[in-house]
């Protein structure tokens, strides 16, 4: 009996470093009690971006959290008022809305565009808790407005489990057959000319990789056959006219005071050309993409379902 | 000797009697008490019904709570507690089954009566998983009806086909337990009573498969309609994307789950033990045990390696939150389980070379082989990120500590994990041999020997040659499968290791073979995939999962090669002691407790990290959880209820075990 006695002391011992270790973990990590956050305030929007959230598996906030894939939201609210300025918004409030609604409209340099729609199944936040959210992003770096907040309530949309619907080709398609066309060097044009997809093909355009997890069958569609209907973030044409006459069409690929740097289509090749400031005469941001717009033509209806398929396998 | 009377004497007959009437009398009250709230629940409904002034129609609820407690609570400890049993009562047919069939070859009685006393525990088991069961399925009808009602209308067919295994495992169980006698009389008969015991592990792991995929279907749920949720196809809805993974990391952990509980067992009973002959008995029981649990242990990390990848492979949100959201703090304590795991199994690994006469040979590298241990487990503990105040960062100048952020990574982790392993094989591969002394040639152990061992090294290197051609058809950007040659450069090495190791054994020198392949794995599956896990991880990330499993598929194919090299080395080697069973110290039977109530623990912990990563849903992406409860527990919660859950377990495995046992009692007096 002793040596049973003696046994459950031990055990209990064991048990008993083990929760201490569990409760010290949660000090550790910030747990808290994730529980039922509700209204729009920063207090809720705070609990909702550490808990239902998950906003905090992909950003930490200044050393609170460890998550590195997003940008760090510290001072986040003055930030964005930076950006709305050099994007054309009206406020930081509408860069963050903007962000969160439509999350490949702004890729922050150096990030990849992965983030999800959170209205959107598997976070599915509804309507209150992105504002809540909003609200407690404005605290990081300046003031909250709650007032202001709820004047976009109609810009968020509500949660929706319809999008998932899956998605089914109107003919059927083979997604593999779609992979060899999408990597295919033989034809005039190729996607993976200018498209990087698991670490195969060029980053003229924006990276594939991953791209059926974040987007709509029905934004493939339309990115492929009306490519200038929606730009993403960084990939915007410039046209660029020089002193002595001459037009240029290409990527911004980078600016600065001592040069213009645009990846232009020459004959079928991207080369990256260098402007001086003193030899430009115009330079105009174009609503036109670079990729081109007859995709329609150039794609059997088969072979345009199968990229589509392929791309949506990509997650 | 005097005898000194006791102050209760628990071997009492009448004492014994009066426990399980008292027990009788508890459960019978508590019934009673329920029934009386709920017949006054009832009352009080049928009033508030009288006192409506139109009857309402029928409501159908979609969830409820347990006399007003918290019914995920309810249904997490039971479905725990039942998970738990059930491990147990797979796991061990398999180990008994493998035990009978060495007795029977062997014609050795001891491994019979071991199988046999497993078995008597087993049979005790059985009944108590059944009714955990039962009392889960009723928790979850009561307390999620809408949920199950989804569950059921997608997977009434299985469910069916579920009953039949189970009444199969009934039949072969309790056929296997009482026909032991009438079955061991004849060589025939015996291998009719083994093949009753492969049919009890084929229901037993079809009972486990089937239930396997209602869990992973809330997973990752396939072959259903997303917005209706009609089913589209019942085989996707069964064969869903995690289905395999996890019964292949489930048979694996059941395996050692169920040695440890063994071993615990054996050792509660070896410290109880009054003569040299119940402590010579237990010794080898928990040695059996502990011998089980750490072979299953060491292929484990590598399941569970599969099953984490096909994680994300299924939902990159669900990966992220595991790996990186707010599960990721819960691996820090898995760590700490798993490295308990090892230092224990190890720890009583070497007390029981104290037993064999001819081990102190081999005890001043020991100190050597706990060093690299502990080493591994801390740097296998580091968070990738460790939490820094805003002075440390200012002072550090970085997000991330400059020493400690290069063992937080997964290159380090997966590397000391490797090294984890080899470490504890080799020091397997020392207690094998501490009384053992001069070999015999290998050649004198005959062409059977030569074939065994031709065969092994065969199917390994078909195996890394198989990955290695895999890996130089993998259809990546050329500056990205730059990274993916080396990988190919070192599985070609270790198939040049392997043959050389198996031409240094044909030539007498197995003991040199063996370290040779030791070495070879270690420089490149440790050092230099430490060092190009880095690389890989700045340059090209992507070709990481394919590092992982090359290291894997290296370590692996080193442990076979080695252990069909060593069980030839040492066959009818000279004996320099014999073993002394029951000679080993007291303290080790504490390391064999350890071992269980970590690996009970880790169950524990898994099961609320595999459960938890759906976080408000039922049906991941498609049935939300909108009860009060769908939030997730912080760690320090999920800490005492798994305390809860694991201390219930033990105390009625202890409970079933102790009336498993006094049959015995009964004939012992008799």
């Amino acid at each position: 009996m002793r040596s049973f006695l003696n046994a459950v002391i031990f055990t209990v011992a064991v048990l008993g470093f083990f929760t201490y270790v569990c409760i010290y973990v949660t000090g550790l990590s910030g747990g808290g009690d994730g529980g039922g956050a509700t209204g729009v305030s920063p207090e809720a929007g705070e609990k909702v971006f550490w808990g239902d959230g998950q906003c905090h598996t992909c950003h930490r906030i200044g050393t609170t959290g460890s998550a590195t894939r997003g940008p760090d939201q510290e001072s986040l609210a003055s930030r964005a008022e930076e950006r709305a300025k050099a994007t054309g918004l009206s406020s930081g409030l509408e860069y963050m809305v903007e962000s969160i609604v439509n999350p490949s409209s702004f890729v922050v340099e150096g990030y990849d565009n992965i983030m999800p729609k959170v209205y959107d199944p598997p976070i599915m936040l509804d309507r209150e808790k992105i504002l809540a959210v909003l609200s407690y992003l404005q605290t990081l770096g300046g003031e909250p407005n709650i007032d202001a907040v709820t004047k976009f309530k109609d810009r968020i949309p509500e949660a929706s489990k319809t999008k998932v619907v899956p998605w089914v080709p109107p003919i059927e398609v083979d997604p593999k057959e779609g992979e060899l066309i999408f990597f295919d060097d033989t034809r005039d044009v190729t996607c993976s000319k200018c498209h990087l997809l698991n670490g195969k093909g060029s980053k003229v355009g924006p990276d594939l990789t991953g791209i059926g997890a974040v987007q709509t069958p029905q934004y493939l569609i339309e990115s492929v056959l009306k490519p200038s209907a929606v730009i993403v973030k960084g990939f915007e044409t410039m046209y660029l006219i020089t002193n002595d006459g001459m037009a240029y069409n290409g990527l911004l690929v980078s600016q600065d005071e001592k040069e213009v740097v645009l990846m232009v289509d020459e004959d079928g090749k991207m080369e990256e050309l260098v402007f001086y400031p003193d030899e430009i005469a115009q330079m105009q941001k174009q609503d036109v993409s670079i990729m081109p717009g007859n995709f329609s033509e150039m794609l059997t209806t088969k072979e345009f379902y199968g990229i589509i398929s392929f791309l949506l396998n990509q997650k | 000797m005097d005898y000194i009377k006791p102050f209760i004497n628990f071997t009492s007959k009448k004492l014994q009697l009066r426990i399980v009437f008292a027990l009788f009398l508890v459960i019978f009250l508590i019934a009673l008490a329920t029934g009386t709230g709920m017949a006054q629940e009832n009352a009080e409904a049928a009033k508030a019904a009288k006192d409506a002034v139109m009857a309402e129609p029928y409501k159908v609820v979609d969830y409820r709570n347990f006399f007003g407690l918290d019914g995920r609570l309810i249904v997490w400890i039971i479905s725990e507690l039942h998970l738990m049993f059930a491990a147990f009562v797979l796991a061990v047919p398999i180990f008994v089954v493998i035990i009978e069939i060495i007795g029977a070859k062997g014609n050795d009685i001891r491994f019979d009566n071991l199988a046999r006393e497993f078995t008597k525990l087993l049979s005790a088991a059985f009944a108590t998983t059944a009714s955990l069961g039962g009392l889960l399925a009723f928790a979850l009808y009561g307390l999620y009806p809408a949920f199950m009602r989804y569950m059921t209308d997608v997977f009434h067919p299985f469910m069916f086909i579920y009953a039949l295994c189970f009444f199969g495992e009934v039949f072969c169980l309790y056929g296997y337990y009482y026909s032991w006698d009438l079955l061991s009389k004849t060589p025939k008969g015996k291998w009719i009573h083994i093949s009753i015991g492969v049919m009890l592990n084929l229901f037993g792991t079809a009972l486990m498969m089937l239930a396997n995929s209602w869990a992973t279907f809330m997973m990752a749920p396939g072959g259903i309609n997303m917005e209706t949720g009609t089913v589209t196809s019942l085989y996707h809805a069964f064969y869903n994307f995690l289905w395999m993974p996890v019964n292949i990391h489930r048979i694996i952990a059941n395996v050692a789950f169920g040695g440890f509980v063994v071993g615990a067992y054996a050792a509660v009973k070896f410290m109880g033990s009054k003569t040299d002959e119940e402590r010579a008995h237990y010794d080898w029981m928990g040695y059996i045990g502990n011998f089980i649990g750490l072979s299953a242990l060491i292929p484990l990390p590598f399941a569970g390696y599969y099953l984490g990848r096909e994680v994300y492979s299924a939902s990159p949100v669900m990966g992220n939150i595991m790996m990186g959201g707010a599960f990721s703090w819960t691996f820090i304590i898995q760590a700490i389980l798993i490295g308990m795991l090892f230092i224990g199994g190890n720890y009583y690994l070497w007390n029981g070379m104290s037993r064999i006469k001819g081990a102190e040979r081999y005890t001043p590298y020991i100190k050597y082989i706990n060093i690299v241990i502990f080493f591994c487990f801390a740097v296998w503990l580091t968070p990738h990120n460790l939490p820094l105040s805003g002075e440390e960062r200012a002072l550090i100048g970085e997000q991330y500590h400059p020493f400690s952020k290069f063992f937080g990574v997964m290159a380090a982790k997966n590397a000391v994990v490797n090294l984890l392993i080899l470490s504890t094989f080799f020091s397997f591969l020392l207690y094998r041999r501490a009384n053992k002394g001069e070999t015999k040639p290998f050649s004198s152990h005959g062409s059977a020997a030569r074939i065994t061992l031709i065969i092994t090294v065969g199917l390994t290197v078909m195996y890394l040659a198989w990955y290695a051609l895999g890996l130089r058809g993998i259809d990546l950007d050329e500056n990205i499968k730059q990274y993916v040659s080396p990988l190919i450069t070192c599985l070609v090495l270790q198939i040049i290791a392997i043959v050389i190791s198996l031409l240094l054994t044909f030539a007498n020198k197995g003991k040199f073979a063996q370290i040779f392949l030791f070495v070879v794995t270690a420089v490149m599956a440790v050092i230099y995939f430490w060092y190009y896990g880095f690389v890989v991880m700045e340059k090209a990330n992507l070709v990481l999962r394919y590092l992982s499993v090359t290291q894997v598929s290296i370590v692996i194919s080193c442990l076979i090669v080695n252990t069909v090299i060593d069980v030839f080395l040492f066959k009818d080697a000279r004996e320099v002691g014999g073993i002394q069973w029951g000679k080993i110290p007291h303290r080790s039977q504490y390391a064999l407790l350890l071992l269980c109530v970590a690996i009970v623990t880790l169950m524990g912990l898994m099961g609320f990290i595999r459960s938890g990563l759906r976080m408000n849903w039922h049906i991941y992406g498609y049935m939300q959880d909108t009860s009060a409860g769908a939030f997730t527990p912080s760690i320090a919660y999920m800490g005492w209820t798994v305390s809860l859950i694991v201390i219930l377990f033990l105390a009625l495995v202890a409970f079933v075990f102790w009336l498993a046992g006094l049959a015995d009692k009964k004939k012992k007096h008799a």
